[in-house]
């Protein structure tokens, strides 16, 4: 595929400027999954969208707009609101050999999908052999004032469920390689991009159409040695905040980006602890058994003879996402509780 | 909506074969006597002791599982649930690893990961592996049927779900897509009347499950399921339409469960004299070869020889269950990603033939 196609079609998000490249070729998270989708969709004609908005209006975040110009509305696929036919449809069509990329509105109305995608989806090749190369895209997160029923962070759901891989990149580059990873693969993915992350985060992103990020491996983003903050998603960049500041009191935070939940690389988290000889364990999805109760889990049963202090778990209370300003930054580790809980992991 | 409930069947009239000629018709015989004798063999060792798990009989209802899925080819699919072990028999499934699936062992369709009639051939007879979740299968069935059309096959998708299914949201779901889409499945609903121990007026508020096709844009039969012909014809006629593009078709073939939900179930929830009724004068079984014997398709050798048949089957499918090894303990985690190549290779027949 030609760059010019690229800049016709990912960029064919057209007359909206925040749909395409900046003139120095970065790509924000959104751009950078739109070209992941638009690439795939050019190299194998077994790719096909479906989901709720897709195509003639370009999806809710209009990560798929001017797709359907390009590509038609049977690979572009507008359905209605059936989240349980979606994936099951998926799964049918991912059964006869089609790879099908499914787009949730938000992560929030996955679980109005939950029985196809964990009973049916997840279960089928384990005990027919059958692959099952479904891909299932969802926006997750919080921190946009988005309430309850748009801002959840479904990933424990689906990584305890024995079947699906799940993928929560933090950067446009990681999210445009992970996806077409996953696209690639032929077991099942829930890829949750983070609505926080859509449009605030850009950089450059490679342009090789072959360019993959493989699923499971974590990724060191800022080397330390005082402390590990083992995270994903958005609050990988909220873990750098802190780090930044509190280098500047002499504390030197390593942040570990994960990237993978399931399958999870447990051999970079370790090795990053026994660098750093103390823990803090970061997510949004909520404290009681979220993803950072496994993570804390294997530190403290693999790398007890690293610790220099108990591993520390920073994340939301057992409460849906509030609302309201004071409420939702109550709710979402913020960048000061970060700093906070890795000092009193330094002065252990 | 079309209805053959209340028609009373005429056995001679011209088109009673329904096109088929007698050597289909003579294995729609064997079929139904084979599913029978299964159900009752399996049924009798269950009480015995000597099956392990759960047994979902489908007496009762041959008419309708060989009916239906004697409508299909080879290469279409058939998504059926626990009680259609029968349908899948007619789409072709080998008894012997049937019966190796009720045992556990590694000759069985799911290499021991399910047991009873939780199984499915998709590899070889575009068969799924039947879930207990109902009707989960549905939504899949959509993207069965979707592939075929973006590709232009003359392939179809077909569903069964029982009564109680049509009472859940994904039964609605999918039936509707399948419409807008016009996509090519049928629509299968094995009315028994009974959902697990719920009648069907607690099921649902309107007379017939097949007036509901209306609503969603499609074609609706309502047939009796204790006349196979009769539902073969309405498949087949649902079938080549889906094939040619006309979309799908909904059918509820009546019938009863003669058995409970599952093999400890005794249903006393179903009137004595609606059973009675039933068993003596609806059974699908008994109908089809009493109108062979009309026609003289059969005479009492050969009825004699199919009875024969079906018992060396089965027992040729218990002899082959029993020998067959269980799978290793190894294998429990294998075989989840794609990746690890499992079902890739031939499974370790080394775990012996004895459970722990």
């Amino acid at each position: 595929m030609s760059a010019g196609t690229l800049e016709a079609g990912a960029a064919g998000h057209g007359a909206e400027p925040r749909g395409k490249r900046s003139d120095d070729g970065q790509a924000t998270y959104l751009v950078a999954i739109a070209e992941a989708l638009w690439e795939e969709m050019e190299r194998d004609e077994r790719v096909f969208l479906l989901g709720e908005d897709i195509g003639v209006y370009g999806g809710a975040f209009k990560v798929t707009e001017g797709f359907i110009e390009r590509f038609g509305p049977e690979r572009v696929m507008d359905t209605p609101i059936a989240e349980e036919t979606i994936v099951g449809m998926a799964l049918g069509a991912a059964m006869e050999g089609f790879r099908p990329v499914a787009e949730f509105q938000y992560a929030d109305f996955m679980s109005s999908g939950f029985d196809e995608i964990t009973t049916a989806l997840a279960r089928y090749h384990y005990r027919s052999g059958v692959p099952t190369p479904v891909v299932m895209r969802a926006p997750s997160g919080g921190g946009v004032r988005a309430s309850s029923f748009h801002s959840t962070n479904p990933e424990p759901w689906f990584a305890h469920t024995p079947g699906l891989k799940v993928v929560t990149p933090a950067f446009p580059a990681d999210a445009k390689g992970l996806l077409k990873s996953a696209i690639r693969d032929d077991n099942p993915v829930v890829f949750l991009e983070h609505k926080w992350i859509y449009r605030r985060i850009k950089e450059l992103v490679p342009e090789d159409p072959d360019f993959l990020v493989p699923i499971g491996r974590a990724e060191v983003r800022r080397e330390g040695s005082d402390v590990s903050i083992v995270t994903h998603g958005a609050m990988v960049h909220h873990a750098l905040d802190a780090a930044e500041e509190l280098a500047r009191s002499g504390v030197s935070a390593e942040v570990v980006d994960l990237r993978t939940i399931q399958p999870l690389d447990t051999e970079t988290v370790l090795a990053s602890v026994a660098k750093t000889n103390r823990a803090l364990v970061l997510y949004e999805s909520h404290r009681f058994l979220g993803t950072g109760a496994e993570v804390a889990a294997v530190i403290a049963e693999e790398g007890f003879e690293h610790l220099d202090a108990p591993v520390k778990r920073l994340a939301p209370p057992n409460v849906p996402v509030p609302f309201s300003p004071t409420l939702e930054d109550a709710y979402l580790p913020q960048v000061s509780d970060i700093v906070a809980a890795v000092s009193e992991l330094s002065a252990w | 909506m079309a209805t053959t409930i209340d028609r009373m069947p005429d056995l001679a009239a011209e088109d009673w074969r329904a096109g088929l000629d007698d050597a289909r018709l003579l294995e729609i015989l064997h079929l139904l006597k084979l599913c029978r004798y299964f159900d009752e063999r399996m049924e009798a060792l269950y009480r015995q002791g000597r099956l392990p798990g759960a047994i979902y009989s489908g007496r009762g209802q041959e008419g309708t599982h060989v009916g239906v899925a004697s409508a299909l080819r080879k290469d279409d699919s058939l998504f059926p649930t626990h009680r259609d072990l029968s349908a899948q028999l007619t789409k072709g499934l080998d008894l012997k690893r049937v019966m190796a699936q009720f045992w556990g062992r590694i000759d069985g369709y799911t290499r021991g990961r399910d047991g009873n009639s939780h199984i499915g051939d998709w590899q070889g007879n575009r068969t799924w592996t039947v879930m207990s979740h109902l009707p989960i299968a549905y939504p899949v069935a959509c993207g069965a049927a979707l592939a075929y059309k973006r590709r232009g096959e003359p392939r179809v998708a077909m569903a069964i779900c029982g009564d109680g299914s049509t009472s859940n949201g994904r039964w609605h779901e999918a039936l509707n897509v399948s419409a807008i889409f016009q996509l090519p499945v049928v629509w299968v609903v094995n009315n028994n009347q009974f959902a697990y121990s719920t009648p069907n007026p607690l099921e649902f508020a309107v007379p017939t499950i097949a007036e509901r096709a209306d609503a969603y844009g499609m074609p609706g039969v309502r047939i009796d399921a204790q006349d196979v012909l009769e539902v073969y014809r309405a498949a087949h006629e649902a079938v080549e339409r889906a094939r040619a593009g006309g979309g799908p078709t909904l059918i509820e073939s009546v019938s009863l469960r003669w058995r409970g939900h599952a093999g400890h179930d005794p249903a006393k929830y179903v009137p004595p004299g609606l059973l009675a009724e039933y068993m003596e004068n609806k059974d699908p079984v008994k109908r089809f070869q009493d109108l062979l014997f009309l026609h003289s398709v059969v005479d009492e050798d050969a009825v004699r020889g199919i009875d024969e048949r079906v018992r060396a089957e089965f027992d040729e499918g218990y002899a082959f269950a029993q020998a067959s090894p269980f799978p290793v303990p190894e294998e429990a985690t294998m075989g989840l990603w794609v990746e690890d190549g499992y079902w890739a290779r031939e499974p370790s027949r080394e775990g012996g033939n004895e459970a722990g």
